[in-house]
């Protein structure tokens, strides 16, 4: 009865139909989920570092702290675009792969004494993945200081002095390239679409070949041969032939009987539309000479392709180590190397760089984590990321005019990151701290260009402007932009020697060195890329859709996840670029996948 | 009373390059975290997901092309919101949006299984972000936690956000605001746009008067999602014949 | 019988008086504001009213409860000589720290309240949904459901009860406006 009589009570309390409420709203308020950081909004703007396409950046910040990532309309180059890893840079900070600590004096004590101990012969060096930046600048004035200085850039197709014009562009005749997807300044592509046919000569569908006017399906390796073809129909038809590389004739003649798997009316199409289909150009992935030769018979040089005058630089810097090619440096001279990784290029095989270092090199590589030159070096380093850290953009392949644009932090970066150009800087007594507003003085000095400030979304010539308007308006968001240059010298077309391109293609060029753990929605969770360790096979390969294999190569043997994709030609392997892909294929001609 | 909008969506599959931008612009905009360790393709959460569709070719006449795939915002035969014990989702009457509420949401997961565009996802885990990565949330959308089912909303973030300040600036009547969902800003190409199908000029209402298709509309769903396309195996392709039909219509 | 009629009358007495008496002193956790802060000194004293510090920004959001540099821009030196502004000042202002305040108001996270559209467009008083606090000497004590983590909003009939879902609803049928769920949720 007690019970009885308690229980006809409770009912009678708000207590019980309280706690069934609650209970429920306890699902409001999961202590399992996290709430999100309010505030005070502040939209700021910067200039995004992930590639060389630099793109204007509006940020939306609670805080100091950037929570959503957007392009600026209107701006002239980038014209609102942001690509999929710049919208998820705002992650990167905390990345769990990303590097927190290393030991910089210990580093610093090793370097320069290795470069104490340096006997003739052994030189020093610094490895800048991506040249023309101001702490570039930095690295070959450092390097003119040191006894045995080098400054190594990776083997570049397009130089500072010369730049793609896809706005002159009628015909775009590409090998390869995947120009509409992250190719250049994605945005300026996009803009210059409509203005010309593309023609895409690739053994795979791409998302480029999808999109084409016209793809033509190589057959894999006789990319070469197709392009010598092209240019016997342009010969034949009285193109200009001066400047051709060595030979050319020759293997002109000797690619007629190669089976390219393009019918010879469909070449003598193609060459029709670049001969007569207005300003054409012709671009190559694997840098090939004898395809980019096209470009001379077809007269792209001064058209589409044209010469850029460099952003001014303060005259005293002017006593600087020259730009070398790392593949020019004789094999094993190298007693010290110090690799910036930090603003993420291409990357370069490690077995090129391996067999230019002396026996007990020191080798030191600044970067965002492990995965990259980390894995093959004596020490690395950690360095502020994307959106922390403090850099110029050099300009894009596309971009006509040379310019200058600051990535200005957004956020703070975390204790313990090291400026790569502060130390290099130091080894050479050079200070890296201000350089960046003495290349800004040197431009405002100039009186050359314009800037574009993303604020407002107006452009005012940098003529009527004070040092420190220009240098206030780059930090708070704005791309400077030179003045066309009618009078600037044809460029050059860099001929050299290649290696035959690799069976295994590339997906993706110049992926940042860490993307945002959001991009799994873009890997993993949609396969519409392929991640990491991802290989796509035609399905006539006879492994299933998931299966995991190794893909070996004269290099090594790597294990991979295979996805079957009938854009994929048979006997071709694609694969999504990174830095363990690019040590296994780099130099080798051949890849082969095996089931597990 | 305010005029009634239908925000609707028009897709050129032809201007697609299958990027993501929108699948990730769509993510940090909705504070979806990034993939459990057991996630895979059908345990993901992709709001909008960008399918590789093609011609049923083989190399080399194969042509493939990107569909992007969100909720299609059915009109008032929804399919979800038919089956919804909870009534976690409803149509809004006032702009059409389908919403989706994961407060109401018990997890039974029948809307999955009802949605023909299989736009709809489910929390198998609860979020979690990498030590850090939570200061980095978007404040106006709410992270769900593990057993509820979430979809597109057209970005109501956005729209709350435009409603506050068409408010503060004085704005007298609450009219169909206008805003720009993340995945429309993200898009490089310019291939998603977003507007309202009441308003004759807007770019969905111009598509839907001229030819655009949507996916399964023999179903009867009345999306507002309109696609357009040159490519007549695409648009085949978005009524789905059922696999073997070619060869059936080989024989009549 | 009649014991078990007493002990049938005794739980019953036990447990209402347990339901009705305890149960909401048990139910929610109290804590105290950071600060002893006095409305009335503000507004009668310092001649301030509500929107000198709880404002409007320009994207059309509301501050709410003002940050450190709202207080600082007047307390930067005492004004007073009250011990609670030299605790303040001592505590907040000098370090530069944030105080804790514990917002009456708070609702779960995906709840989306405009003060835009009921201040500036309802043209709703603050007291309508926060009570008296603008004229206390001293803030009303923090008290939180320890279960479903709703605050006890606002003062009703003398009673400090949380505002739930149920309150807003009611106001909106009767003002005769549209409400899906999306006009108010997150």
């Amino acid at each position: 009865m007690l019970a009885g009589g308690s229980a006809m009570g409770a009912l009678l309390t708000p207590a019980p139909w309280r706690l069934i409420k609650d209970a429920s709203l306890l699902s409001e308020t999961w202590p399992g989920v996290p709430r999100p950081k309010t505030g005070t909004v502040a939209t700021r703007f910067t200039n995004c570092s992930l590639c060389t396409a630099g793109c204007a950046v509006r940020a939306r910040c609670i805080g100091k702290q950037p929570v959503q990532l957007a392009g600026v309309a209107g701006h002239p180059l980038s014209h609102g675009a942001l690509c999929a890893y710049g919208i998820a840079g705002h992650h990167l900070p905390y990345h769990p792969d990303r590097l927190k600590s290393g030991a910089a004096e210990e580093a610093m004590a090793a370097v320069s004494g290795t470069i104490a101990k340096c006997v003739a012969g052994e030189r020093v060096a610094v490895l800048d993945l991506r040249p023309g930046r101001t702490h570039s600048w930095t690295y070959r004035r450092a390097m003119n200081a040191v006894r045995n200085g080098l400054y190594l850039t990776p083997e570049r197709q397009w130089r500072s002095d010369s730049a793609v014009d896809l706005g002159a562009a009628k015909v775009v005749l590409s090998f390869g390239t995947p120009l509409l997807d992250s190719w250049g300044t994605p945005g300026n592509v996009i803009a210059a679409r409509e203005n010309f046919r593309l023609i895409q000569a690739e053994a795979v569908e791409s998302r480029t070949a999808s999109m084409a006017d016209l793809w033509l399906p190589v057959r894999p390796g006789s990319e070469n041969a197709l392009a010598l073809r092209i240019a016997n129909r342009l010969l034949d038809s009285g193109a200009n032939s001066k400047d051709l590389p060595a030979g050319f004739r020759e293997r002109v003649q000797m690619a007629e009987s190669v089976d390219t798997g393009i019918a010879d009316e469909q070449i003598r199409a193609v060459a029709g539309h670049l001969s007569s289909g207005g300003p054409a150009l012709v671009l190559a992935a694997s840098g090939s000479p004898d395809i980019l030769a096209l470009n001379l018979l077809i007269g792209a040089k001064g058209r589409t392709i044209v010469g850029r005058r460099e952003t001014p630089v303060p005259e005293q810097w002017k006593n600087a180590a020259p730009e070398t090619e790392l593949s020019t440096v004789p094999d094993g001279s190298l007693r010290v190397l110090l690799i910036d990784e930090s603003a993420p290029g291409e990357y370069v095989p490690w077995s090129s760089i391996e067999r230019k270092l002396a026996p007990a090199a020191v080798v030191v590589a600044f970067a965002w984590s492990r995965d990259g030159y980390g894995r093959h070096a004596s020490c690395v380093l950690p360095t502020a990321v994307y959106p922390e850290s403090l850099d110029d953009v050099p300009a894009a392949v596309d971009s006509v005019t040379a310019a200058f644009r600051l990535s200005t932090p957004l956020m703070e970066a975390r204790a313990g990151v090291v400026n790569p150009a502060e130390f290099v800087g130091k080894l050479g007594g050079v200070d890296a701290a201000g350089a960046l507003r003495e290349r800004a003085d040197a431009i405002a000095k100039s009186g050359r260009g314009s800037v574009f400030t993303y604020a407002d979304g107006k452009s005012a010539p940098v003529k009527q402007m004070k040092s420190d308007d220009f240098w206030k308006a780059l930090n708070e968001g704005a791309c400077w932009m030179d003045d066309r240059d009618a009078k600037a010298p044809l460029p050059a077309l860099h001929f050299r020697e290649r290696a035959a391109s690799p069976v295994a293609i590339a997906e993706e060029r110049g992926a940042a060195a860490l993307v945002s753990p959001l991009m799994s929605k873009v890997y993993e969770e949609s396969r519409l890329r392929l991640g990491k360790r991802g290989v796509a096979l035609h399905p006539s390969s006879g492994l299933a859709d998931g299966a995991r294999a190794m893909l070996e190569t004269d290099c090594g043997r790597m294990e991979v996840n295979v996805t079957l994709d009938s854009s994929v030609p048979p006997n071709v392997v694609q694969a999504a670029a990174g830095s363990e892909l690019s040590d296994l294929c780099g130099p080798s001609a051949w890849a082969k996948v095996v089931r597990i | 009373m305010t005029k009634a909008a239908r925000y609707g969506m028009s897709i050129d599959v032809d201007r697609c390059n299958g990027c993501g931008a929108c699948m990730v612009a769509c993510a940090v905009e909705n504070n979806i975290p990034p993939a459990h360790a057991g996630a895979n393709d059908r345990k993901g959460i992709t709001w909008i997901r960008v399918y590789k569709v093609d011609n049923g070719k083989e190399y080399p006449e194969k042509r493939s092309a990107f569909v992007p795939v969100l909720c299609q915002h059915c009109g008032n035969e929804a399919p979800c919101v038919h089956v919804c014990p909870q009534q976690a989702v409803d149509v809004d009457p006032a702009t059409g949006i389908v919403e989706q509420m994961a407060e109401r949401c018990l997890g039974c997961r029948y809307c999955m299984a009802a949605c023909p565009y299989h736009a709809r996802y489910f929390n198998w885990w609860d979020p979690a972000w990498p030590a850090g990565m939570e200061q980095t949330l978007n404040p106006d959308v709410a992270p769900r936690m593990r057993g509820v089912v979430e979809k597109c909303n057209l970005c109501h973030g956005r729209r709350h956000a435009a409603r506050e300040q068409a408010a503060a600036a004085g704005v007298p009547k609450a009219e169909p605001v206008e805003y720009v969902p993340a995945c429309v800003e993200a898009c490089p190409t310019g291939a998603i746009q977003f507007g309202d199908l009441n308003a004759p000029q807007s770019a969905p209402a111009l598509a839907a008067s001229s030819g655009a298709f949507r996916l399964l509309e023999k179903l009867g769903t009345d999306p507002k999602i309109y696609y357009q396309s040159k490519k007549p195996w695409v648009r085949e392709m978005a009524n789905a014949p059922r696999p073997g039909a070619r060869k059936e219509q080989q024989h009549g | 019988m009649i014991r078990g009629r007493v002990l049938f009358v005794a739980g019953m007495a036990v447990t209402l008086a347990a339901g009705w008496a305890a149960f909401p002193r048990a139910i929610y956790r109290r804590s105290a504001q950071p600060v002893n802060f006095s409305h009335k000194v503000h507004t009668e004293k310092a001649g301030q009213s509500c929107e000198d510090c709880h404002s409007f920004r320009e994207d059309g959001s509301f501050t709410g409860i003002p940050s450190l540099d709202k207080c600082a821009s007047c307390h930067a030196a005492p004004m007073g000589t009250t011990a609670v502004e030299k605790e303040f000042i001592d505590k907040y202002v000098t370090p530069q720290r944030e105080p804790e305040w514990r917002s009456y108001a708070e609702q779960p996270e995906n709840v989306w309240f405009p003060h835009a559209i009921h201040v500036k467009r309802a043209r709703m008083k603050c007291e309508a949904c926060h009570g008296n606090q603008g004229t206390t000497d001293t803030p009303r004590v923090f008290e939180r459901d320890r279960i479903g983590g709703y605050p006890r909003t606002t003062v009703h009939a003398g009673m400090p009860i949380p505002l739930g879902m149920n309150d807003c609803v009611e106001c909106h049928r009767a003002q005769g406006l549209n409400h899906s769920c999306l006009d108010c949720h997150k």
